[in-house]
C-alpha cells in the first residue's frame, strides 16, 4: 500500500510547487504601460492587441500591454489595486466609474491633454462634458454608445404600423404588434443597469432628463418622471413575461428569434447578422419615441473614456502618446470596430474615417450605423447633463435605483407617483451614505 | 408481492425524477452547444437538436483563450488538491492522536473558520498577497483555495481516523514503526476513501472558485475557467453557442476525476456520515 500512496503524494506536491507560474519578468529598457479595459470578448481583445502590436512596433521606446478585466469586479478590483500600488497606468471608464477613482485621489487631470487632442480631432462636446467637473477633466473620451429603437421593417409593414415617433404611436404599435406568437416590444424590468438605461430613455422622452437641480439637490420626484414610469408600465404589458429578469443578451435574443417586434438596445447588428436573417434591408433603427410636445427628446449615451492613473512623467508621456496614436483616423476606426455597430466615434474626424466605414459589417449596415451616430448626438446620461455634473450619481447608479423604482411599479404594484416619491427617498439615502 | 412492487416502483420513480433533475441541465447545455446559433435562440426550444455544428467548439478552442484558462484551472486545482491532502492528513491525524491542552477548542476553531464567509477575507487576502508579490500568480490562488478547503478536509478526515482501531497503531509501534510510518503505512490506506473524498472536495472547491480568482488575477494569461468564461460572455452581447461550449468543456475534467476516484468518494461520504 505504501508504494501506492507515497509516490502519488510526492508527485502531486511537486506539481503543486512547480507548476504555478510567476508573473513575467519586467523588461527594463522600455517605458511599460499597462492598460486595463473591460472589453473582454475575444474579438475585442484581439483587435486591441493588433493595435497595441502596431503601436509597440512603431514606438520601440514604449511597451504597451493590455489586461482585460470584468465590469462585474472592476469597481472592487481597481480600488484594491490602487491601494496596493498595483494600479495600471491606463484604465477604461464610464462616467459613473470615474468619480469613485477620483475620490481615491488616483486620477490625473487631463484637460490640457484633451485640449491638445481636441485641436487635432474635435471631440463631440457632450462626450467631454461627462468627465468634466470640479475644475478638471478626468478622462479622455474614446468611444460612444447610445440606445436606439430596433425593429424589422417587414414586421411593421405586415401589421400596418408606422415606425413610432411619439409615445401614443409607440403604445398603439406595441399593441398592434402583439400576437399569439409575438410580443409588441421587449423591455427589461430587472434591477440592473440595462433597466436603468431604458428607464432613463423614457425619462428623457418625458422631459425628465435632469435628476438634479442646479444646486445639487435631487429633482427626481417630479410629474414628468412619474409620466415616464407610467408609460413604461403600460408598455410592459406588451413585453414577454420573463422580461423582469432580462439583461441585454436576453432582449437581443428575443429580437433575433422574432419573439419581440421591437427592442431598445445599443445595437443588435452583430447578433442579427450572425444569429438571425442578416438582411440589412429589413433591419430598422430609429430614435426612441418621446412624449408629444417634449422639445428636446433624445437617448441615453455613454461616452466611454480612458483614465490616466500615473503621475510618473515618463509613463504619463508614453500613455499620452498611445492615446494620441489611437485617435488618429487611420487607427481609430479599427479600434471602434473591435465590435462593429456597437461603438461609435467621439471625434468628428473619427466619424468620417475610412478605417471606420470600411469594416465589412459597417459597410453592410451602413444606413443603420449612420442613424445610430445621428441618434447619439442627442445622447445624454443621468447625472451628467446640462453641464451640471454631480459625482454623487455614482451612488445612485451603483444601486440601480432607477430600475428599483420601476420594480416598485411593475412588480410591487405601487402607483407611479408613490414609487417615484419612494425612489427619491432611496436616492437621498444612497447619497448620504 | 404487490406491496414490494409498489415500493420498488416508488424507488424507481424517485431515481428517475432525481436523474431528470440532475442530468437535464447538463443535457440541455451539451445538446445546445452543438446546435446552430439560430436554433439555440429559437423561440421554440428543441429538446433533440435539429442541427449539428462544432463551430462553437472550434471557436472556443481556436479563437478564445479557453485552453489557457483550462490549463491554469488544472494547475491550481491539482496544486490545491495535493497540498490540501498532505496538510489535512497530517493535521487531522495530529488532532486525533496527539493529546495537548486546547485540542478540542482548536478542532472547533478550525471548523468555525470553514463557516466563515470567504468573501470577508477578500480585502485582507489581497493586501497579504500584494505584500508577498503574489498578486496575479497562480500560487496565490493555490494558497487561497487551500485556506478555503483545508478546514473541512481536516474535520472530515479526523472522523475517518476515529473509525480505525487504535490496536492497529499499537501493533505497528511494537513492530518498530515510526509515527510517520504509521500514518503512511497504516492510517492512510485504511482511510483511503476519506482521502479521496477530500481530494475531490479540494479539487472542486478550487475548480469553481470565482471571487478570489477574479480579484487576485489580473492578466489574461493567468485566468482560471470561471473568470475566463465570465469574460467570454461579454456585457452587452452574448455568444450563446460559445458560452454553452465553454460550460460543457469546463465540466469534463471534473467528470474525468470522478470517473477515476468516484467510487472512493462515495464510500468516503458514506463512511464519514455513518461511522
Amino acid at each position: 500500500m505504501r508504494s501506492k500512496f507515497v509516490p502519488i503524494l510526492v508527485l502531486l506536491l511537486v506539481a503543486a510547487m512547480v507548476l504555478p507560474s510567476l508573473p513575467a519578468q519586467a523588461r527594463q529598457d522600455k517605458v511599460e504601460i499597462t492598460l486595463w479595459h473591460m472589453e473582454e470578448p475575444t474579438n475585442r481583445v484581439e483587435r486591441i492587441q493588433t493595435l497595441i502590436d502596431e503601436f509597440n512596433a512603431a514606438h520601440p521606446e514604449i511597451e504597451v500591454k493590455q489586461e482585460p478585466q470584468n465590469w462585474g469586479e472592476i469597481y472592487t478590483k481597481a480600488p484594491a489595486a490602487i491601494a496596493a500600488g498595483n494600479a495600471p497606468e491606463l484604465l477604461f471608464a464610464i462616467p459613473d466609474f470615474t468619480p469613485i477613482l477620483k475620490d481615491l485621489g488616483a486620477l490625473q487631470p487631463v484637460e490640457d491633454f484633451v485640449a491638445e487632442l481636441d485641436a487635432e480631432h474635435p471631440f463631440y462636446p457632450a462626450t467631454v462634458e461627462q468627465y468634466t467637473y470640479d475644475d478638471h477633466t478626468w478622462a479622455v473620451p474614446l468611444y460612444n454608445m447610445s440606445q436606439n429603437l430596433w425593429y424589422r421593417k417587414s414586421v411593421l409593414e405586415a401589421a400596418g404600423v408606422e415606425v413610432p415617433t411619439t409615445w401614443d404611436e409607440w403604445l398603439a404599435a406595441a399593441e398592434a404588434l402583439t400576437t399569439d406568437a409575438q410580443y409588441g416590444v421587449g423591455l427589461p424590468a430587472a434591477k440592473n443597469l440595462y433597466t436603468d438605461q431604458v428607464m432613463y430613455d423614457l425619462m428623457i422622452g418625458a422631459g425628465a432628463s435632469e435628476i438634479y437641480n442646479d444646486d445639487g439637490t435631487l429633482r427626481f420626484n417630479n410629474p414628468e418622471t412619474v409620466e415616464a414610469y407610467d408609460m413604461y408600465n403600460q408598455l410592459l404589458q406588451y413585453s414577454p413575461v420573463d422580461s423582469p429578469n432580462w439583461a441585454w443578451g436576453e432582449a437581443e435574443a428575443c429580437f433575433a428569434n422574432r419573439t419581440c417586434a421591437m427592442v431598445i438596445q445599443f445595437t443588435v447588428i452583430t447578433t442579427y447578422d450572425t444569429q438571425a436573417e442578416g438582411d440589412a434591408e429589413d433591419l430598422g433603427v430609429a430614435p426612441i419615441p418621446y412624449k408629444e410636445g417634449v422639445e428636446d427628446p433624445g437617448t441615453i449615451a455613454y461616452a466611454n473614456a480612458v483614465m490616466l492613473l500615473t503621475d510618473d512623467p515618463a509613463k504619463k508621456e508614453a500613455a499620452e502618446t498611445f492615446i494620441s496614436w489611437l485617435l488618429q483616423p487611420e487607427n481609430y476606426g479599427r479600434f471602434l470596430n473591435m465590435e462593429p455597430g456597437l461603438f461609435l466615434p467621439v471625434t468628428e474626424d473619427g466619424a468620417t474615417a475610412d478605417s471606420f466605414w470600411e469594416d465589412p459589417l459597417v459597410v453592410k449596415y451602413q444606413d443603420q450605423v449612420q442613424t445610430m451616430i445621428e441618434n447619439s448626438t442627442s445622447g445624454r446620461l443621468f447625472g451628467f447633463t446640462s453641464g451640471n455634473t454631480f459625482p454623487s450619481i455614482a451612488s445612485i447608479s451603483a444601486q440601480n435605483l432607477l430600475a428599483q423604482t420601476l420594480q416598485l411599479v411593475a412588480i410591487d404594484g405601487q402607483s407611479p407617483a408613490d414609487a417615484v416619491a419612494e425612489g427619491q427617498s432611496l436616492m437621498e439615502s444612497a447619497i448620504e451614505d | 408481492m404487490a406491496s414490494r412492487f409498489r415500493h420498488n416502483l416508488l424507488l424507481g420513480l424517485s431515481i428517475f425524477v432525481l436523474m431528470v433533475l440532475v442530468l437535464a441541465p447538463f443535457y440541455w447545455i451539451f445538446s445546445s452547444s452543438i446546435k446552430l446559433p439560430q436554433e439555440i435562440i429559437s423561440a421554440t426550444p428543441t429538446f433533440v437538436p435539429h442541427s449539428f455544428t462544432t463551430e462553437h467548439y472550434d471557436k472556443l478552442l481556436g479563437e478564445s483563450s479557453f485552453p489557457t484558462y483550462m490549463r491554469n484551472s488544472i494547475v491550481v486545482a491539482v496544486g490545491t488538491m495535493a497540498i490540501t491532502v498532505v496538510l489535512s492528513t497530517l493535521a487531522a491525524y495530529g488532532l486525533y492522536r496527539l493529546r495537548f491542552p486546547g485540542r478540542i477548542t482548536l478542532f472547533r476553531v478550525i471548523l468555525i473558520t470553514y463557516a466563515f464567509p470567504g468573501v470577508l477575507l477578500l480585502v485582507p487576502m489581497y493586501q497579504m498577497m500584494s505584500k508577498l508579490k503574489l498578486v496575479d500568480s497562480l500560487t496565490a490562488l493555490v494558497i487561497v483555495n487551500v485556506t478555503l478547503s483545508a478546514p473541512f478536509a481536516v474535520w472530515m478526515l479526523q472522523a475517518f481516523f476515529r473509525t480505525i482501531p487504535r490496536e492497529l497503531e499499537e501493533a505497528a509501534a511494537l513492530d518498530g514503526a515510526s509515527r510517520l510510518g504509521i500514518i503512511v503505512r497504516i492510517m492512510l490506506p485504511l482511510a483511503a476513501p476519506g482521502v479521496a473524498s477530500i481530494a475531490i472536495f479540494a479539487f472542486i472547491t478550487s475548480w469553481t472558485e470565482y471571487i478570489f480568482s477574479s480579484i487576485l488575477i489580473i492578466s489574461e494569461a493567468n485566468r482560471t475557467l470561471p473568470v475566463g468564461l465570465a469574460g467570454i460572455i461579454g456585457q452587452y452581447q452574448i455568444d450563446w453557442g460559445l458560452l454553452l461550449a465553454g460550460a460543457t468543456a469546463t465540466t469534463l475534467p471534473v467528470l474525468i476525476l470522478f470517473s477515476l476516484v468516484g467510487r472512493n468518494f462515495v464510500e468516503g461520504l458514506t463512511a464519514g456520515a455513518v461511522k
